[in-house]
């Protein structure tokens, strides 16, 4: 991967006075910068040095920092880094960010420290993840991304083991058509075990994902969502009444989710606020439920794009028997199709997230499982490699991970 | 001295399955053939299992029947028993085995000889002759010289040679044959790296000295299959099989005499195969295991003799016949002829091209065990490729690279001459990445396009394999296009529960299709899904298989290897991941495993170490 041409800078410690606050400086060349701010002979920081310094502003003293400098390959990010100690002073801070962006450094965006780490390799996935936990407060992060990856790893022993003994079950088991399924039954028992310990840890990390239901105004979306969180909301019979729209958690067929209703598009004035504020804060790990009166309105297209997956739902089904191509037929009136929504909202196949995978493999050990009982251990055998292929991509950073980093990414504040 | 009389195209040395398929093939596609071998006597003989088939290799047969070989023909027409293994265990893996009279098996082969005109020359092939680049002809004992344009070698075990029974030892290729040394040492001269391979076989009991009745019965399958697609007309006769298994008596008589055993005891310097171990192989290695399971094969209809399937053996005579005698029913046995283990030469992988000819010539080639195989099935698909591609040769073609995502053939090929073994290649179904794809019921359909325009087939074969295929055609249409009750029927196909019994009845289309060819366009519909995923990730891995391996110190210290990939990589230590990939021992998801490991290896921030690992 190139680096960033940028050498990026952000106060470390959070905002307000304290003892110390620490400024950190990443980037090729960012030793040279801060060597010539503290006017120190060149090559005084390079390798790994550490410096007190009195700093100056032209002729004004601003602070005695001590100035601790990391080359290329052996800091956070993997880039050359100086970290600046100062008095927590908030205006000392300001001034140090000033001086080094006269310099030509540019302040980081938030999270981005840990961007670069995450791009050079020092950091994996997880560990954002984990990170992200541990600054986002809910603590118990760090054993979480270490368990999610213990989870990962037993949940690939036992799949490999599963794939072992059905291998040498076709092979060299009993050819005879009353033969048994064997040692294979056990380990995909064992895999299932550790799928859903797999699941148990990786829903606890992610957090609750979103569902979003859209569509124009006054498609019975309140009412849908009252079905689907089993709960009332606020539904009033006159239209244009729903216009902040509600959340809930809630658990469909086993999976927890944020439901979340909105305003309708296509209205006007207040409303029309409203939904452009809704479709504008589709992020792409949200789901959308889009909701149209017998499926007539389309998917916007920044709906689409914006979002991890749409679910067309056609409504009122009870008034027209067509549907739109490929939408479901769903009755609020009558209940038609709820449970064939609630199915498809539990289920998510393909989602890129970290408990998306633990679905997978449960997923595809049930499959396997149903493979077995039919009788037809080659694609048993085919399912357990998919779960397989699954688990490595995730172990090996970059792929299916990066939804879930996104976020917490930018949950992270500047200067992480 | 050169017999001038004899120059032909194609000059193929050993009348064994490899040699018998090549001069077969050649012949077909249009070049003159000669067959030099060391007895015509014993063309086609089964020097050890008195069968054909199996998991993947029951495949091989098919694929080399839709080639237009002639394995599988002569294995219908002289069987005595057929099972089909598997079937409870999904069709990808079904493996169709015929028990065939192992006497008449070889009678046929060389009737078939006769009857596609091949001359057969009956003498010891002594040297190759002309530059390596480029042979001129073979010299023979006492024919002299014969030229050629092209040579397939297919010596089989006979290459160097040399048997072992307890604490003798002799030179030969089987009990009564000689071995071809000088041929041996004519290649070794001409600096071909050369690997030696050991083999074993059972001891054959008189038929009428064990008692039947204590042994359990192995039913026959159902009379219907043939190897041959269309069917090859002759019904063999039946004969009764039997099973029984070792007892601690058997192991106690093995472990009495294991230091006599020229295979435990170095005696034999060769790499023996994993699978197919000797009996004293396995008391070694799983001590604890008081029974094997036996199986007693009659070597042909009403013969004399019994093949004893999994008490292979190279254990002194004494041993020998305390082992049988302590087998249930055999209390009396009389062994008509010892069991011994061989060791042969084979090539080094690296001299042996994807499409069987030797790297360092123009026109050799190699095909069965000289290539490192075992295995009939194996060797007799080998020699039908290298004699079709040395026939290519002669002809000024392009030689032909069969696929490992369309046959078991590919599989093999692919295998053998990029990873090399350390034991004799096997096949199994697991080498098959596309295993879905690769089955015995569609190896005709498989095959046909290659078999078509190689000019492997003709006359009648051709006709019924083209009908065949417009059969399935129809089939496929009827189903692509037709639904029941909403469902297009191809989605219907998926569900492992639905017959073509049921498809008959929603699909008029479909009545008149023969039940077999069905079934199987059934199957590849069911599958398809499936394969394409299986295609592309195939693909994917192709692309990734530069990354370099240069840092990584130990493979024995990677979790994320199974404990047979990190040895066999620790020993071999391939470059890159492509290479990596073709490590006997390495699977698929291994191959992953070190993506994942290199990718971990990159992390600092946790070990603090500050090193920046392998940055592949």
């Amino acid at each position: 991967m190139p680096p960033e041409p940028d050498i990026i800078c952000a106060p470390a410690t959070p905002e307000g006075a304290g003892a110390l606050g620490v400024i950190r400086v990443s980037g090729a060349g960012s030793c040279g910068m801060v060597e010539g701010l503290l006017s120190l002979e060149t090559g005084r920081l390079s390798g790994m040095r550490r410096k007190v310094a009195l700093l100056m502003d032209g002729e004004r003293p601003v602070d005695r920092v001590v100035a601790i400098s990391w080359p290329a390959g052996r800091s956070y990010t993997g880039e050359e880094m100086v970290e600046l100690t100062c008095h927590g002073v908030p205006s000392i801070l300001a001034t140090i960010m000033e001086l080094l962006q006269d310099r030509g450094a540019r302040k980081a965006a938030p999270g981005e420290f840990t961007r670069r780490a995450l791009a050079s390799g020092t950091l994996t996935p997880l560990d954002v993840l984990a990170l992200a936990r541990i600054l986002g407060g809910e603590g118990g992060g760090e054993e979480l991304a270490g368990r999610l990856r213990e989870s990962c790893r037993r949940l690939l022993e036992d799949v490999r083991s599963c794939s072992s003994a059905l291998e040498g079950d076709m092979e060299f088991g009993d050819p005879n058509p009353d033969a048994g399924i064997g040692d294979a039954a056990a380990a995909l028992e064992a895999a299932g075990r550790s799928a859903a310990a797999l699941k148990e840890v990786a829903d606890r990390l992610e957090g609750v994902g979103r569902v979003v239901i859209m569509g124009p105004v006054n498609s019975g979306k309140s009412t849908l969502f009252n079905l689907l969180a089993g709960a009332d909301a606020l539904v009033s019979p006159e239209p244009g009444t729903t216009r902040d729209g509600a959340s809930r958690t809630v658990t469909i067929h086993g999976r927890r989710l944020m439901l979340c209703d909105s305003a309708g598009t296509g209205g006007d004035g207040l409303d029309r606020a409203a939904s452009i504020a809704a479709v504008s804060s589709i992020g792409p790990y949200d789901r959308v439920v889009w909701m149209s009166p017998c499926g007539a309105e389309p998917v916007p297209d920044g709906i689409r794009h914006a979002s991890l997956e749409v679910i067309e739902v056609a409504g009122r089904s009870d008034l027209v028997s067509e549907a739109r191509g490929g939408a479901l037929r769903v009755s609020s009136l009558t209940g038609e199709g709820i449970e064939a929504l609630k199915e498809r909202i539990a289920s998510a196949p393909g989602s890129a997230s970290v408990s998306g995978l633990a679905e997978r493999a449960t997923h595809g050990i049930r499959m396997t499982s149903e493979s077995l009982r039919s009788g037809d251990f080659p694609l048993a055998a085919v399912h357990l490699r998919e779960i397989e292929d699954a688990v490595t991509a995730i172990l090996d950073e970059g792929k299916s991970m990066t939804l879930s980093i996104e976020r917490a990414l930018e949950s992270l504040c500047v200067g992480k | 001295m050169e017999n001038s009389a004899c120059a032909t195209d194609v000059l193929v040395v050993g009348g064994g399955h490899a040699g018998i398929e090549a001069v077969l093939a050649a012949s077909r596609v249009g070049c003159s053939v000669v067959l030099v071998t060391l007895s015509i006597g014993r063309i086609g003989e089964m020097s050890c299992n008195p069968a054909i088939g199996g998991i993947a290799k029951g495949t091989l047969v098919r694929e080399i029947d839709a080639l237009g070989g002639s394995m599988g023909v002569v294995a219908d027409k002289t069987r005595l028993q057929f099972r089909m293994l598997n079937t409870r265990k999904g069709p990808a893996v079904w493996g169709p085995r015929v028990q065939s009279d192992a006497a008449r098996y070889a009678l046929e082969q060389r009737e078939v000889l006769r009857a596609h005109g091949i001359r057969v020359v009956e003498d010891e092939a002594i040297s190759l002759e002309g530059p390596t680049e480029e042979i001129i002809g073979v010299t023979c004992r006492r024919t002299g010289m014969i030229r050629c344009r092209a040579v397939v070698l297919a010596m089989g075990t006979f290459l160097g040679g040399r048997l072992f029974m307890g604490t003798e030892r002799w030179r030969g290729g089987r009990t009564g044959d000689i071995a071809s040394e000088r041929l041996e040492a004519d290649l070794r001269q001409r600096l071909f790296h050369v690997e030696r391979f050991k083999t074993g076989t059972p001891p054959r009991i008189a038929r009428g000295s064990i008692d039947e009745a204590a042994l359990t019965v192995q039913e026959s399958g159902s009379d219907d299959f043939c190897f041959a697609f269309g069917g090859s007309g002759c019904r063999g006769r039946s004969e009764r099989f039997h099973q029984t298994s070792t007892n601690v008596g058997t192991r106690d008589a093995a472990l009495r005499h294991i230091s006599k055993s020229p295979l435990l005891t170095g005696m034999i310097g060769g790499k023996g195969p994993r699978y197919c171990p000797s009996f004293e192989d396995k008391v070694m290695r799983f001590p604890d295991r008081t029974s094997h399971n036996i199986y007693v094969e009659p070597m042909g209809f009403g013969s004399r003799l019994l093949y004893l399937n999994g008490l292979s053996t190279s254990l002194p005579r004494e041993a020998q016949l305390e082992m049988v005698r302590s087998l249930p029913g055999f209390g009396n046995a009389r062994i008509s002829e010892f069991g011994y283990a061989v060791e042969y030469s084979s090539l080094h992988h690296s001299e042996i091209s994807p499409s069987l000819r030797l790297r360092r010539g123009t026109n050799l080639f190699a095909a069965g065990q000289i290539c490192g195989t075992s295995g009939y099935e194996e060797a007799a698909a080998l020699g039908l490729l290298a004699g079709l591609n040395a026939a290519r040769t002669v002809q000024g073609l392009e030689r032909m690279h069969p696929d490992r995502m369309r046959s078991y053939l590919g599989v093999m090929v692919e295998d053998i001459t990029s990873g090399g073994s350390t034991e004799p290649y096997r096949l199994f179904s697991s080498r098959a990445e596309n295993r879905l794809h690769i089955r015995q019921d569609n190896a005709e359909r498989r095959m046909l396009q290659v078999a078509t325009e190689m000019g492997l087939l003709e006359g009648e074969k051709l006709e019924t394999a083209e009908q065949r295929q417009t059969q399935a055609d129809m089939a496929r249409q009827a189903i692509l296009s037709g639904s029941c009750g909403g469902v297009p029927a191809r989605v219907l196909c998926r569900r492992p529960e639905v017959t073509a019994e049921q498809l008959l009845e929603v699909l008029p289309g479909l009545s008149g299709i023969e039940r077999a060819i069905l079934d199987s366009v059934i199957l590849d519909e069911r599958y398809e899904g499936y394969i394409h995923r299986g295609e592309r990730r195939m693909e994917a891995r192709r692309r990734a298989g530069d990354v370099s391996l240069a840092g990584i110190v130990s493979y024995l210290g990677v979790k994320e290897l199974c404990w047979e990939a990190r040895e066999a990589l620790e020993r071999v230590r391939p470059r890159t991941l492509a290479e990596a990939e073709r490590v006997p021992g390495v699977r698929p998801s291994d191959v992953e495993g070190l993506l994942l490991h290199l990718a971990s290896g990159r992390s600092t921030w946790n070990t603090g170490d500050g090193s920046s690992g392998s940055r592949a």
